[in-house]
């Protein structure tokens, strides 16, 4: 049944997304959406715009006060860096500890930091996550920024640039695109956009009728796709749709354009209802290729 | 519709339907006291909706059952699934006030978290002492293993140039900069070298722990040959000394963060009942609780290197710190957390 879902969601968005069941403390299997590698990208540049810009503010208030002015420009970088270290562990630490695992970024794109074997996010594991970050990618950075100031061998920098290439490729070696941080800290980032419950389309009372036989030809896959037709409805598309319906179950009638909804809808219901109780009954039938009776999946 | 035939009654109830209408006043609940969790933090919910909010979980939660063996309306089990998980993050996430929980790390968890690594702590200390023995004795016989082993970044124009006197003026006894100095130094300390030897050395742990073992040894070396330089002008104790002040918190926080490196590297090498990833995952939010106690320590050396070493200019007076802050540490994590857990 959660593959009629998920084949749906893939006939409608041409691919499905990676997904991944957790199970809740309670032992209920939940279905969660990995994040795709684009929208955390996304969010990270968002989190380090800002951690960019604290830290400058930061420096800059610094230096407006007296005690920064006799500073040389040595002292100055020290000072910059110890800013940018504390900045952006500490946004990154907070707001994954307040934000119920997500950062202004995250929430942006509508991603969340969970536990990956369903439990509790504790915050160990957020600290972890976010100081394997560190030598992920800013102490390479960092050591590439400063080393280019100085003078350079060539193979430090193919070291460092391969350091961070790999780490960086990492969530593209393994299913649950899962950075170092997260297999250190057991953790891993998931897609949650809200959605919203919608009326159900149930017709009260049934104005075609139809019979055991003409209901017995479709299965799950083909309900949930009319479902979410009728959804969003494309007069074009439907009146095909319900041509095919009519040629398959042999309707004798022809429908005139005003008719089509309300036929669908009421199909729908009829459809739905049969299938419900023959599920209810132990018959589950998945798609129109399954045999009658036979197990769902 | 010639085939009036038997098939579905008339007047439809679907078993889903009656479903959905009794319980979604519930859902609808849930999803509001969600939201307001999430934009606005638990802290908004008053203290009824508080109590409210895990029965209405686990409500969703059943109801998220039930819906998967009896309902086919797709939007409805999709609303469901995203409403329970959603629900979940904000019964289940965490749930610390920040300083609290701060406070209640460095007393208890952070010792604690260090006592369960004790024996990765002897094997990093016992790598660090083989490598100063290493760097003492190859550069006692040939300074020309100074040049070669430090960086010249860490020497800073001391090698086998240096006379004894310009390493006791500009060194060992060298005036104290100034705050503003001082914190220049001790910051681009902590964020330089040590910081990142300390970070390095516990997250390659996961890389079986080899690399951890070898920098260790590496940061020994390093130290063995300043010792042997000051050896070979007859002023090894003097800078032991001006060592010992902050090096003693320094070694330890860079052990320590060995130590949590090695047993990331236990947990990948020897899994044991749980799967690789697994173990790794469990062993290494300890570690991590360890490498970031560890942060705290290097801390306290930028504080002593850069604030009290050129301030304190007795020899005995730096070995007397040092000394001290060994026993602070040693009786902070054999101690600390103890009495609440007995």
């Amino acid at each position: 049944m959660t593959s009629a879902l998920e084949r749906v969601t893939e006939l409608l968005e041409g691919r499905g997304r990676r997904r991944r069941e957790l199970v809740s403390p309670e032992g209920v299997p939940l279905a969660v959406d990995v994040a795709d590698l684009g929208e955390r990208a996304i969010a990270f540049v968002i989190d380090a715009l800002i951690c960019v810009v604290g830290t400058a503010v930061l420096y800059l208030l610094l230096f407006f006060l007296p005690f920064g002015s006799g500073a040389s420009a040595i002292v100055g970088r020290a000072i910059m860096l110890f800013l940018a270290f504390l900045v952006r562990n500490f946004y990154f630490l907070y707001f994954e500890l307040t934000w119920q695992g997500a950062t202004p970024g995250k929430r942006g794109v509508g991603l969340r930091v969970v536990d990956r074997r369903g439990g509790p996010l504790l915050p160990a594991a957020v600290i972890a996550r976010n100081l394997t970050r560190e030598i992920e990618a800013f102490i390479p950075l960092g050591l590439l920024l400063s080393l280019s100031a100085q003078s350079r061998s060539g193979w430090e920098t193919v070291a460092l640039a391969a350091w961070m290439l790999l780490f960086t490729a990492l969530p593209l070696l393994n299913r649950d695109r899962l950075r170092a941080g997260d297999m250190i800290a057991g953790t891993m980032v998931i897609a949650l956009p809200k959605r919203l419950l919608l009326a159900d389309l149930v017709e009260a009372k049934a104005d075609y009728v139809f019979t055991e036989k003409q209901l017995g030809l479709y299965g799950a896959y083909e309900l949930q796709v009319l479902e979410e037709l009728l959804r969003r409805p494309d007069p074009a598309l439907l009146r095909e749709v319900a041509d095919k319906i009519c040629r398959k179950i042999e309707w004798p009638a022809t429908l005139s354009s005003s008719e089509i909804v309300p036929f669908l809808r009421a199909f729908y219901t009829a459809q739905r209802a049969q299938l419900e109780r023959s599920q209810l009954f132990g018959k589950a039938r998945a798609d129109k290729f399954s045999r009658p009776g036979a197990a769902a999946r | 519709m010639t085939e009036a035939a038997a098939c579905p009654a008339p007047a439809i109830a679907l078993k889903s339907t009656e479903f959905r209408r009794g319980r979604e006043e519930g859902w609808r609940e849930l999803e509001t006291l969600v939201e307001r969790v999430r934009t606005r933090g638990i802290r908004s919910l008053s203290a009824e909706e508080l109590q409210r909010l895990p029965s209405l979980y686990r409500a969703a939660i059943s109801s998220l059952s039930v819906a998967r063996s009896i309902a086919l309306d797709r939007n409805l089990l999709l609303y469901l699934e995203n409403l329970t998980l959603r629900a979940f993050l904000a019964v289940y996430g965490p749930r610390v006030a920040i300083l609290r929980g701060t406070l209640d790390f460095f007393r208890e968890g952070f010792p604690a978290a260090v006592r369960t690594v004790r024996w990765h702590f002897l094997i990093a200390f016992a790598a660090v002492l083989v490598g100063v023995l290493a760097g003492f004795w190859l550069t006692l016989s040939d300074e020309f293993w100074f040049t070669a082993m430090v960086p010249s970044g860490l020497a800073d124009d001391r090698g086998p140039a240096s006379t004894r006197e310009s390493l006791l003026q500009e060194e060992i006894f060298a005036p104290w900069p100034g705050a503003a100095r001082a914190f220049g130094t001790m910051a681009s300390f902590l964020f330089s070298h040590n910081t990142v030897v300390g970070i390095l050395v516990f997250s390659l742990g996961i890389a079986a722990g080899v690399p951890t073992l070898l920098l260790l040894v590496y940061q020994g070396v390093i130290y063995g040959a300043f010792i042997a330089l000051h050896y070979n002008r007859g002023i090894a104790v003097d800078f032991l000394g001006w060592t010992a002040i902050h090096g003693v918190t320094e070694f330890a926080a860079i052990m320590l963060c060995g130590a949590a490196g090695l047993a990331i590297a236990e947990q990948a090498l020897f899994p044991g009942r749980y799967g690789r990833m697994e173990n790794v995952a469990l062993g290494g939010r300890s570690a991590a609780q360890i490498a970031i106690g560890a942060m705290l320590l290097f801390f306290v050396a930028a504080v002593l290197e850069g604030g009290f070493r050129q301030l304190v200019a007795s020899t005995e007076a730096r070995f007397a710190i040092g000394a001290v802050t060994g026993v602070l540490w040693l009786l902070y994590f054999g101690r600390a957390g103890r009495e609440s857990a007995a």
